[in-house]
């Protein structure tokens, strides 16, 4: 408890304060909704793996999605632009130098002076068939240039895609600003079943994310799961859907071994929204506390993918982890789900809620590293460093070889694991200096309900404790409003599966309950705001 | 491995003759009879007795015969029954079996398959349980009544099989919340409070898939349908009056659309640890069935709110009722009047759950607290029992240290689908492991096919609290997985082929 008070509060800003004063009789809530494609015109790196993926061309586009909201009472603005990306994280400065938010952020002030820059909120999706968002040389990401990874085809680099998408949002965001008119909200809760945790627990104690359910040695599902589906629905001043929040405790990552760049379910979903709410309803996708959980089916596969064969979802005679059934199965689930609850979500709409927007930098304990991850990190290297080395040499040596396609993806693994290994060490002498690490989260509230974000992928308990604690009548959590890396619980530290690892993680339980603390102190105080 | 090798040499081999794995033709009939209890009755399933001067709801028994025939020989004869009541004692079941075979000789008795929907505001079948006040329905008469009305029910299901068609599906509807919160120091609680800064997680898993097994007849018309629902009726468990909980509007629902003889069968999947009521996020429910039921008044706050009343059994019903009939939709498409069935029943030992000496202390402690008050001695008498249960359990361990627990376990094959029961109030992991290491296409389980009593995990041994305590297991972790490695191979020997 004392670690959290002391948590310093780097930056609070309180929207309400932030605007420039207006007439006092037009209080009014306005709403804009925006859409921009993001999708590269040139091959580029896929996140989300330990190897590296030149893209191969586009399932679908992919995408961000924008609601801009601006409230004015007794002659005060405050706003928020909450912005969905079909990414794989939105880096921030938490991990490394680059810092997509703040490039948005400063894009901004020339582009749309009227949106502060703690404004934005911007989640990802967490789409494994995303392009990479860097600022990083790819080089030192993967062990090899992108001349090597793709010496026949020009590629747009993760750095270059950065600016293009910064300037692609950047536009969108002044777009639904402009665009703002008087509106109202409802919000509710929904249920689907969708999402799965994906940690299983062996007879011997540990854990593994993804293994075999039908093995001998299995013996449970590590954690919880979460199928409540959050929806808030935005309305027209005539009444009409203009579009709607989806927050659901799963990230969208079925396709997340593709070569092909895809917005994964949220595609499927977008396209099963307009069909059945009307084709000018934006939807925009948040993911709920979800660190552990993932679309795949840990257990009843053999009966699910039967009836997603008969409902006539595997048109393309497919099914199983990864099949685009799973996808078009989702966008089904979360269509009806947001439909059941739709005709009394029109009848209680909100057209002035309460509102109030906070931002905080909050500093947040590191989970400290002992000397036995040292001796672990060590290995690893050792090993994976020598074999990347390897694979490098053989590389150069032929580079006939570098015209094969995807040739490269055994070296980049090595790397990759070999710097996850380097990373233990340099976090290890990091903590010294910085025990705590600078996290920005933010709460939006409208009306009784709250949106609360991070920047982790958050475990699931994370997030109950939060549900089950807050003072909104119901809160939205969304992760991933930030560069990632894991927040475990102490139970799947135990276990030792991946996401729970030294390398997976910046944050351990201690950051985990600070965070927790932090983001009801912060609901409790946009609810204690008159 | 040699903890199994050495039960695989218990089991003992009650063993019924398998059919062959050829298709045959199917038999099917329903039928679904009143086992309200007279009234005064008192309820079961609380530690203290509930007297129910009024029935909110009837109290029904629901029954499926089916039967598999190769030409004219029959080679199988399963029959399904679910009663609303709390469980189903071992007495019960023996009276229900001899009730039938007085109707039906041609029946193997054993192949009845009788399940509680658990109920807590169900008639007392538990006789000794509860001090009955004079004047109050006796168990014994209840016991009885139900025996009767039940194989009267099997008996009219008996003589109107015809020729019919099965088939199954799967869906999903959000029914079960697991019950136990787990807290900073590491203990747990059932129907803990998960608003405190203390709370850490919800203890275990869930499972939301509904399993549908439907049955029609040669003209098309449905004639039953078993639901197989991971979540105990226990929404109004509280109360002093009869209720068949979410099945009767669930009932009632689906008896509008297919028919009033519609049998519905209700199955409790593994379910040991779970609840129907929210544990958490309750103000953001309690709107939304506020405002579905267009009574919604703003306002927060009210994080503490009882689902135990109407609306959200209906609300709970309604929501299986959807799965069940996007089921309906897409398998009626899929019926299959010929198919294998086979119907094994089993009875093998597994490890009962040791009571430590510290145990039989603290209960012993507990007994004399509860009998040096008069007043607390009668309204307690279930609890003193509940103890002094486990002391004498403790007396019996200095003569046999390790004691076995008999389980009689059903398994089916019905096409591409098993069916599995076990006796106990079996925690959803357990249930997720049999479902998982399944080879059947779509396993249902059924718990409280027998007398009851909790299986608990691992995890929630340590984490304590009521239902993972001694008092509450006849048979702890090591025995539940050794009921899991026995039912699996039960099912798998199924699919060798």
């Amino acid at each position: 408890m004392r670690i959290v008070i002391s948590c310093c509060i780097l930056f609070i800003s309180i929207h309400a304060f932030s605007r420039p004063e207006m007439n006092p009789s037009a209080d009014s809530f306005k709403i804009g909704w925006a859409m921009a494609d993001v999708t590269p015109d040139k091959p580029v790196l896929v996140a989300g793996q330990f190897h590296a993926r030149v893209s191969e061309g586009v399932m679908d586009p992919i995408t961000a999605t924008v609601l801009a909201m601006e409230s004015v009472k007794n002659g005060k603005s405050s706003a928020a632009v909450m912005i969905s990306v079909d990414w794989v994280s939105v880096s921030d400065g938490m991990r490394d130098a680059s810092d997509f938010r703040g490039r948005l952020r400063e894009l901004l002030k020339d582009l749309a002076p009227a949106v502060k820059g703690e404004d934005i909120m911007i989640n990802a999706t967490h789409s494994h068939a995303a392009p990479l968002v860097s600022e990083t040389d790819p080089e030192k990401t993967y062990g090899i240039s992108l001349k090597m990874m793709s010496p026949e085809k020009e590629m747009m680099s993760p750095k270059d895609y950065s600016e293009f998408a910064a300037q692609k949002l950047a536009v969108a965001v002044r777009q639904a600003w402009n665009s703002r008119a008087k509106g109202g909200i409802s919000y509710g809760l929904s249920k689907a079943v969708i999402g799965y945790n994906r940690l299983q627990a062996l007879q011997t104690g540990k854990s593994l994310m993804y293994g075999n359910t039908d093995a001998k040695d299995f013996s449970h599902i590590e954690g919880y799961e979460n199928h409540n589906l959050n929806l808030m629905y935005t309305w027209n001043e005539k009444s009409e859907l203009t579009g709607v929040v989806v927050n659901t405790p799963v990230p969208s990552q079925v396709s997340e071994h593709s070569y092909l760049l895809s917005g994964d379910f949220w595609n499927e979903t977008r396209a099963e929204f307009k069909e059945k709410f009307g084709k000018n309803v934006y939807v925009l996708g948040q993911v709920s506390a979800a660190g552990d959980q993932s679309p795949h089916h840990m257990w009843g596969t053999k009966a699910e993918e039967r009836m997603q064969k008969i409902m006539g979802f595997a048109e393309d005679g497919t099914t199983g982890r990864g099949a685009l059934a799973n996808r078009r199965m989702i966008a089904f689930r979360l269509t009806e789900a947001t439909a059941s609850i739709l005709p009394y979500m029109k009848k209680n709409i909100e057209w002035n809620p309460p509102f109030a927007h906070k931002t905080e930098v909050i500093r947040l304990s590191r989970r400290l590293l002992g000397e036995q991850d040292l001796v672990d990190a060590r290995k690893e290297i050792a090993t994976w460093k020598a074999e990347y080395e390897k694979a490098l040499a053989e590389a150069k040596a032929d580079p006939e070889k570098m015209k094969t396609p995807r040739w490269y993806t055994s070296l980049t693994v090595h790397h990759s694991k070999y710097r996850r290994g380097e990373s233990v060490l340099e976090r290890y002498e990091l903590e010294k200096k910085q025990p705590v690490l600078p996290v920005e989260i933010q709460v939006i509230r409208i009306g009784d309900m709250a949106i609360a974000s991070n920047p982790f992928e958050l475990y699931l308990d994370y997030g109950i404790r939060m549900l089950a604690s807050s003072k909104a009548t119901q809160t939205f959590i969304v992760q991933l409003a930030g560069s990632g890396t894991y927040l475990p619980t102490a139970r799947s530290i135990a276990g030792g599966a991946y996401g729970a690892v030294p390398a997976s993680t910046i944050m351990g339980p201690e950051g985990g309950n600070q965070l927790v603390e932090n983001t009801l102190r912060i609901i409790e105080e946009v609810f204690s705001e008159k | 491995m040699k903890a199994i090798q050495r039960l695989s040499g218990l089991i003992i081999a009650l063993f019924i003759g398998i059919s062959e794995m050829t298709a045959a033709t199917i038999l099917v009939g329903a039928a679904s009879t009143d086992i309200t209890p007279r009234l005064p009755a008192a309820l079961d399933g609380q530690m203290q007795v509930r007297i129910a001067k009024t029935a909110e709801t009837p109290l029904t028994a629901q029954v499926v015969v089916m039967e598999s025939v190769n030409g004219t020989k029959s080679e199988n004869i399963s029959v399904f029954v679910t009663c609303d009541i709390v469980t189903v004692p071992t007495e019960l079941k023996e009276m229900i079996q001899a009730a039938v075979k007085k109707q039906i000789p041609a029946l193997d008795s054993r192949k009845i398959i009788v399940n509680a929907s658990h109920t807590h505001t169900g008639g007392v079948v538990r006789d000794g349980w509860y001090t009955i006040p004079e004047g109050v329905t006796k168990v014994r008469d209840y016991q009885q009544f139900i025996a009767e009305q039940v194989s009267k029910a099997v008996a009219t299901a008996w003589n109107s099989r015809e020729r019919g068609s099965v088939a199954w599906g799967l869906g999903y509807a959000k029914v079960a919340f697991n019950r136990r919160a787990v807290y900073a120091g590491g203990n747990a609680q059932m129907y803990g409070k998960t608003d405190g800064p203390d709370f850490r997680g919800i203890e275990g898993y869930e499972d939301q898939s509904i399993n549908s097994l439907f049955f029609w007849n040669a003209s098309g018309k449905l004639l039953a349908v078993c639901i197989n629902v991971a979540s105990p009726a226990q929404i109004v468990e509280g109360r002093s009056a009869l209720n068949a909980d979410y099945w009767h509007p669930l009932r009632e629902k689906l008896k509008k659309q297919y028919g009033n003889d519609l049998a519905v069968l209700g199955w409790i999947g593994a379910a040991g640890d779970q609840t129907p009521r929210p544990m958490y996020e309750k103000d953001a429910d309690r709107r939304m069935l506020s405002l579905s039921k267009g009574n919604y008044t703003k306002g927060r706050g009210n994080r503490n709110t009882d689902f135990s009343n109407e609306d959200y059994m209906d609300e709970v019903a309604g929501r299986i009722v959807k799965s069940v009939n996007e089921t309906y939709e897409l398998v009626k498409k899929d019926q299959y009047t010929e198919l294998p069935v086979m119907h094994e029943v089993k009875s093998f030992d597994v490890k009962a759950r040791v009571v430590t000496s510290e145990e039989k202390e603290a209960c012993l402690k507990s007994i004399a607290e509860d009998k040096g008050d008069a007043q607390r001695a009668v309204a307690f008498s279930r609890r003193i029992a509940w103890n002094q249960e486990v002391v004498d359990r403790f007396e019996k361990q200095k003569t046999n240290p390790q004691p076995m627990y008999t389980v009689e376990a059903h398994v089916l094959r019905i096409g591409d689908i098993a069916v599995c029961t076990n006796p106990f109030e079996l925690y959803t992991e357990f249930g997720i492991q049999l479902k998982a290491r399944s080879k059947a296409l779509q396993t249902f389980i059924i718990q409280l096919v027998g007398p009851g009593t909790y299986v608990p995990t691992k995890k929630a041994t340590e984490g304590g609290h009521y239902s993972a305590i001694v008092q509450s297991n006849r048979v702890g972790y090591e025995g539940g997985q050794e009921l899991v490695d026995n039912t699996l191979n039960m099912v798998n020997s199924f699919w060798n082929d």
